[in-house]
């Protein structure tokens, strides 16, 4: 694997700028966030198309919907928890129900704000956004993901919702291209179906391995399109291990891996083991700390799926 | 003018029938905010804004935004009688699948320009439509009716200072300031005193008008600015469910489900004024 030094929202910020650049209906909004989005550089290069509002979340959902009434492509970035949570009726009404080409990119998701505490983790985004109908849920993985991503994005027409994290990431999946709505088949297996999205790829590939040194083959599914569900790719991976493990760094309710179990329960009822983080309010700390803590490093998910194919 | 202030005065009154023709089909509605805020809604659609029925998607056209989405019988008995749809429609008014719901869809009806109906959105929607529009350098402007009970709501004095930091001079906002909502009267509920001065200190161009006499409101829709880089609001004072005797200013008539008997006694009431605005155009 490789080392992981890219910073995501640096990737993010540089891959918007490069379509912006090109495409003038590209209009970035900040709650005071933007330069910390990566979008300094485009800040100095499009003042006129640069919007900072200060730290107002609510409203700037809303302006993001009058921009795209006007065919502009609003692209608004701050830290999860404030685009989605807190504004959460302003998605829901004036980019959900008015279907408009709003982008809203939650960064430093999951707990990766890991000593920030709670107010800044966000791991109920992928719930509150696939609530909502209209709405496409992104969670790229790899720094590779984050560019495809970010064009797939842009170029779909309608709300999108996308998170991105803040620890370091490698480029691990070269050469892709990114579709909405379809999952990829990292690895093919039979003897369980993992599935993963966002950035938990690392820890995710670490266990993968260490169950494939005591021969239990995996299928890894990557799933970075929380929705609409690749139900397909899914139903036919379960259809050969049986068995199903779901790996996000969200609470285990309401996310990816209900999503799934959703589809399963009436397609193919199997059972599904979910690891993610526990319904609660998780403590702040170092982030490795608190992915240790929580079982949710290389080793708890190793242990996580090793217990959970033990008893089935 | 594009047409005389009794011209106005006889669509409003038009207007107000569509209104009751709506409650009648539906059986119930937002009766007081719709009559409270139509004569403003009539002035903008039929004298102060650029809109055509046969063009209503003309990127350059005037926009108008009903952030109080519960007042959409207005909004829709105006444009009923603009020509955006036939009187018919309005008999659809509570049905199943009607374009006409309790609060607006631009999705189902021609005109409407945006979804509201929970309060504290529109003003929102309006700043990144004028925002916009500057960015493409029309000319069209963004129209907001609010109701004075959404007022409290703090996603507006995010949109306020939105607004004035960026100069949005292409919005026009008009309060539609009744003073009565569903629990009572609105200062007592939550004072937004001194409105105008709040507003000023907000860095908008502030006005006040009777937003139920059609004389004022016409000039103060049309009045010359003075700080031509503000956006500017219209305390329009008005009185809920305008037009009925017996209804007028009283909070019972927020939302109305009438019986025939007093559905009856309403039309004859708005047929009259209907009577007197046609024999005063042909007075003049």
């Amino acid at each position: 694997m490789n080392k992981p030094t890219f910073d995501p929202r640096k990737a993010f910020g540089q891959a918007v700028s490069q379509y912006a650049n090109k495409d003038s209906r590209i209009v970035i909004l900040s709650a005071d966030s933007g330069k910390s989005s990566g979008f300094g550089e485009f800040a100095q290069k499009f003042p006129e198309r640069y919007f900072e509002f200060g730290i107002m979340e609510q409203g700037v959902i809303g302006f993001a919907s009058g921009l795209a009434t006007t065919g502009k492509i609003p692209i608004f970035c701050a830290i999860a928890p404030f685009v989605t949570a807190r504004p959460f009726e302003m998605l829901r009404n004036d980019c959900g129900y008015m279907h408009q080409n709003v982008k809203i990119v939650g960064r430093n998701g999951g707990m990766t704000y890991s000593d920030l505490g709670s107010t800044h983790h966000s791991l109920e985004d992928y719930a509150i956004t696939r609530m909502i109908p209209n709405f496409v849920v992104l969670a790229p993985q790899d720094i590779c993901e984050i560019e495809t991503s970010v064009k797939a994005m842009i170029e779909h027409q309608g709300p999108v919702y996308m998170r991105i994290g803040s620890q370091a990431l490698t480029k691990e999946f070269e050469d892709e291209s990114f579709v909405i709505g379809q999952a990829t088949i990292r690895k093919t297996g039979k003897d369980v179906t993992i599935i993963s999205t966002g950035y938990v790829y690392q820890d995710v590939l670490a266990a993968i391995k260490k169950l494939q040194k005591e021969n239990i083959e995996a299928e890894w599914i990557s799933m970075p399109t929380i929705k609409p569900l690749d139900t397909k790719t899914l139903l036919e991976s379960v259809k050969k291990t049986r068995k199903v493990v779901v790996v996000e760094e969200h609470y285990v309710v309401g996310g990816l891996a209900s999503a799934i179990i959703e589809v399963l329960s009436e397609f193919d009822p199997v059972k599904v083991k979910r690891i993610g983080l526990p319904h609660l309010f998780v403590s702040s700390g170092p982030y490795d700390a608190l992915k240790k803590k929580y079982n949710v490093d290389a080793t708890g998910i190793y242990n996580q799926i090793k217990a959970f194919l033990s008893i089935i | 003018m594009k047409v005389t202030i009794a011209k106005l005065q006889l669509f409003a009154a038009q207007a107000r029938l569509n209104v009751l023709r709506m409650i009648q089909a539906g059986k119930s509605g937002h009766m007081g905010g719709a009559l409270s805020c139509i004569d403003v809604v009539t002035a903008l659609y039929f004298e102060v804004m650029n809109i055509d029925p046969s063009n209503p998607k003309d990127p350059d056209r005037d926009r108008f935004i009903l952030s109080a989405g519960h007042k959409a019988m207005a909004q829709y008995a105006v444009l009923a009688e603009k020509g955006f749809f036939d009187y018919k429609v309005l008999d659809t008014y509570g049905q199943l699948d009607t374009p006409l719901p309790g609060h607006p869809n631009m999705h189902e009806l021609s005109g409407v320009e945006a979804n509201t109906g929970a309060l504290g959105h529109g003003l929102s929607i309006a700043v990144g439509m004028a925002l916009g529009l500057k960015l493409d350098k029309s000319k069209a402007k963004v129209y907001v009716v609010m109701g004075d009970g959404e007022l409290p709501e703090g996603s507006n004095w995010e949109a306020f200072s939105a607004a004035s930091h960026y100069q949005a001079n292409n919005l026009v906002v008009i309060i539609d300031k009744n003073n009565l909502q569903i629990s009572g009267v609105s200062n007592q509920i939550m004072s937004m005193e001194p409105l105008s001065d709040r507003l000023r200190c907000f860095g908008w161009e502030v006005f006040e008008m009777d937003g139920n006499d059609m004389k004022q409101i016409v000039s103060t829709l049309t009045k010359k600015k003075q700080y031509p880089n503000k956006p500017t609001a219209i305390v329009a004072h008005t009185i809920k469910a305008k037009g009925l005797s017996f209804a007028q200013d009283k909070v019972a008539y927020h939302y109305w489900s009438p019986n025939d008997e007093e559905l009856d006694l309403a039309k004859q009431e708005i047929q009259r004024q209907i009577v007197s605005c046609k024999e005063q155009i042909n007075h003049e």
